[in-house]
């Protein structure tokens, strides 16, 4: 699988190098700003690239105008966005074309290496890698309290991880559940919503978000 | 030396244009209150009113028109006064160097406004000043015109001897300011020349005081009132302070993101891998790249405190907290030049006073560092009279600029307790950098 790393600070861009090589990824570039990225991206055209929000030159949110540019120029390319502190409206701009092949995580999430390349591989095949972080926001930005009050712990605990992006069998490791007793409170969780059930993982993350987020 | 050259600078010269338009100014302010009778007088021959025949009588025309000047008069007094001002102003910016704030403006353009406007009659009062501070003025000035001319008596002198012999001339007459002196003789013009170089030398002096007298006359009434600019210097002085307070933040912010919190993430990042290498039980599966990497976490992580202390002691240096002696010599012993330190505080300043001089001396003294190539720095603190001074000076190259950035930036951070920075660094050195505080805020 090929990755392309943009991310300005060296010891991080080098640590990342180190961990996704060791894991077997091949890193096609490892850029520090948003115009390296670019044409790295047309050169090599990887199945994901790693971009940090904060780039320079004004160390804002220009690799979030990046990537917003590069998911309209390759829709093929998955996106990880990659930051030190969440902003829904950035969460909620990344999601607002497509929510395919698109992933937003805290850069402290590389710590559990499993969880990180976990996500960064289904990014990499077009699904969604939302940090719980930006989950949480999303659901507590939500007016739905109604719906969500209804839930039990459990109910709201599988709804976060569907939020984040995680199959079935995703959320039953996580959760050290049966797949099956999963799909209950999948099955559960859209009905008291009066969401529309789906099979696919991305439909649902989208009406997740979408339920949780209007 | 300087007393022999006072009547031949520029100075001088500038002074005594000064002087000049002041007696001119005077002369206009003098027509004005003349002109008004004399208007009167114009409109009454004009109506027929002055007329001996038939019966004088004051014209109708007379009554509407002269009350009406009158009016016009007040509610033109005070614009005239601040266009005067104004100029008055700029006459002491380019003659003297001499800068005067200018007044708040007029608050609205209605009439009301125009009538009721402060600064503007008190331009109006400058100018009735004027009058009597245009006595020095013109004395100045005369003495130093007519002293010039004077000195140059035995020079012309010769130029007109060329009469027939037994001519008998009126004497030469030469204006003094104790009357004329008049000469038949060569020799007598040198007696006026002498006199001329007098009135030359004390021309400075009397130029000088009537230039000081307008001047202070101007920062009292041409310029904002006290209290008004003293709430203008607050006003900038808060929005310096909240700049600072926010840019200050920022700066935090952009220190932690770039600094501790990529090297924190690094740290876990490398724990991670390194916990993955070591499996979850039984023998590990890649032991040797393990340890490289529980090296790498260790090292991070000293790296991580570094940087935290840091920033910690940017925010607020803990050894403050003892007193600013003990501070400021840590702070001389990190200097990369020998640093002198004397402090002279009889009692503790305000804890806010104290960091912002130490703050102020560690940014002088990374300044001399980085830029006087000096081989010893003095750094002085002296408290007396609720009033803290701090000093830096160095052997170096000189040639520091008030005006840069790092400088303005104190200076800034000082106004905004009233402090004041006063810069001495001419090129070639030495630098000399004073710093005065409120002890209290």
């Amino acid at each position: 699988m090929r990755v392309v790393i943009a991310e300005d600070a060296a010891m991080m861009r080098e640590g990342l190098v180190r961990l996704l090589t060791d894991r077997g990824f091949e890193v096609c570039a490892a850029v520090a700003d948003p115009d390296a990225l670019r044409s790295a991206i047309a050169g090599c055209v990887p199945d994901v690239a790693i971009i940090d929000i904060r780039m320079p030159p004004t160390h804002t949110d220009e690799g979030l105008r990046a990537a917003i540019d590069i998911r309209r120029d390759h829709p093929d390319v998955g996106v990880l966005m990659f930051s030190q502190y969440v902003e829904t409206r950035y969460a909620t701009r990344l999601l607002a074309d497509r929510p395919t092949g698109v992933g937003y995580l805290l850069k402290d999430r590389v710590a559990d290496v499993a969880d990180f390349v976990d996500a960064l591989t289904r990014v990499a095949s077009g699904g969604t890698a939302l940090d719980p972080e930006v989950v949480g926001h999303l659901m507590r930005a939500g007016r739905d309290t109604a719906g969500l009050a209804s839930l039990t712990p459990r109910e709201r605990d599988v709804l976060s991880l569907m939020a984040e992006g995680r199959s079935n069998a995703g959320i039953a490791a996580a959760l050290v559940i049966t797949p099956g007793v999963v799909e209950k409170h999948v099955a559960s969780i859209f009905a008291k919503l009066g969401l529309p059930s789906s099979d696919s993982d991305n439909r649902r993350v989208l009406a997740v978000l979408r339920h949780v987020s209007r | 030396m300087t007393a022999l050259r006072a009547p031949f600078t520029t100075l001088a010269l500038r002074q005594a244009v000064f002087c000049v338009a002041g007696v001119a100014g005077a002369l206009a302010v003098l027509a004005v209150p003349a002109s008004v009778p004399a208007l009167g007088a114009f409109v009454l021959w004009a109506s027929g009113a002055l007329a001996t025949r038939p019966t004088p009588t004051v014209a109708p025309l007379f009554l509407v028109l002269f009350p009406l000047t009158l009016a016009l008069l007040v509610v033109l007094a005070a614009p005239i006064g601040r266009a005067m001002g104004a100029a008055q102003r700029s006459l002491a910016a380019r003659l003297l160097g001499v800068r005067v704030d200018p007044p708040p403006p007029r608050p609205s353009k209605r009439l009301g406004a125009l009538v009721a406007d402060g600064p503007g009659w008190r331009a109006v009062g400058y100018g009735l000043l004027k009058v009597p501070l245009a006595i020095p003025a013109g004395y100045g000035a005369f003495c130093y015109v007519f002293g010039l001319v004077n000195l140059s008596y035995p020079v012309w002198w010769p130029l007109f001897r060329n009469h027939p012999p037994g001519t008998t001339l009126g004497p030469v007459r030469a204006l003094t300011p104790f009357g004329t002196l008049g000469t038949r003789t060569f020799a007598g013009t040198f007696l006026i020349a002498a006199a001329g170089l007098a009135m030359l030398y004390v021309a400075p002096w009397l130029m000088r005081a009537a230039t000081a007298l307008e001047v202070a006359a101007m920062r009292r009434l041409l310029g904002p009132r006290r209290l008004a600019e003293r709430v203008r210097q607050l006003q900038v002085t808060r929005a310096q302070a909240i700049d600072d307070a926010a840019a200050m933040m920022r700066r935090l912010e952009r220190d932690l993101h770039d600094g501790t919190q990529i090297r924190l993430a690094t740290l876990a990042m490398n724990l991670g891998m390194a916990t993955e290498k070591l499996g979850a039980d039984g023998p590990p599966p890649d032991l040797a790249q393990a340890r490289e990497l529980v090296v790498l976490a260790h090292r991070g992580a000293k790296d991580a405190l570094a940087d935290l202390r840091d920033l910690v002691r940017g925010i607020h240096p803990p050894v403050l907290d003892n007193g600013l002696g003990d501070a400021l010599a840590t702070l001389a012993t990190s200097s990369a030049i020998p640093v002198a330190v004397d402090v002279d505080l009889p009692d503790r300043p305000a804890p806010a006073i104290e960091t912002i001089a130490y703050f102020c001396a560690a940014e002088l003294l990374a300044n001399a560092a980085k830029h006087s190539r000096a081989s010893r720095v003095g750094l002085g603190v002296v408290g007396a009279g609720g009033r803290l001074t701090l000093t830096v000076e160095d052997d170096g190259v000189g040639g520091a600029d008030p005006a840069g950035p790092g400088l303005s930036g104190l200076a800034r951070r000082l106004a905004v307790v009233d402090g004041r920075i006063r810069v001495d660094s001419p090129p070639g050195g030495p630098t000399r950098v004073g710093i005065e505080l409120p002890s209290y805020v």
